[in-house]
């Protein structure tokens, strides 16, 4: 188990209700494959740098949790797969 | 290093004034950190690139991580691949 630290961005135009539930989906996720979620902190809404897929804003949520090294890459997969993600990035914090 | 740069004209040198520590050295408690867009604005440039370490003073070891944070902060749009950064009057 390492302590690995997820940075997710979503669509900003969805409704609250559609926001908590990616949320929780991703976090579900994690706890599945054994991991433990440690901190979720939520940026909320941010303009992008520049525009993905033709949009201007994004919600962004930070989270720190501990997870096997062996299903990394598998997360990072299925992140991938659902298209109202539209960036992440799994690190190791130092 | 060299403290000159060439203004173009090949003859003449131009001055450019720069730290002469790494900051992060200097400082351990400063980390470096994709996530802090303040930090990693200050060493890009206008256009969006990275800051040689002749303009910024930072250490070899340090430059690399600090290249690498960027390049994480760009892919998460914190900070534009190219052109100035955009101050959200909101943030």
């Amino acid at each position: 188990m390492h302590t690995y630290e997820l940075v997710y961005i979503l669509q900003a135009d969805l409704d609250e209700a559609t926001l908590n539930g990616l949320t929780e989906t991703i976090e579900n996720l994690i706890k599945s494959a054994n991991g433990e979620i440690l901190k979720v902190d939520r940026w909320g809404k941010r303009r992008l740098a520049y525009p993905i897929r033709k949009m201007t804003e994004g919600y962004y949520v930070l989270l720190t949790f501990k997870l096997d090294p062996a299903e990394v890459a598998n997360l990072r997969r299925t992140l991938g797969y659902n298209e109202q993600i539209l960036r992440s990035i799994v690190v190791r914090p130092e | 290093m060299s403290d000159y740069k060439s203004n173009g004209n090949g003859n003449s040198r131009r001055y450019v004034s720069r730290p002469k520590f790494c900051q992060f050295c200097a400082d351990k408690n400063l980390a470096i950190d994709y996530k802090n867009v303040d930090l990693m604005t200050r060493f890009i440039n206008e256009t969006g690139k990275i800051r040689p370490r002749r303009q910024t003073g930072t250490c070899a070891r340090h430059q690399r991580e600090v290249a690498k944070a960027i390049k994480n902060a760009r892919h998460i749009a914190l900070i534009p691949f190219e052109g100035d950064i955009y101050y959200d009057p909101n943030a």
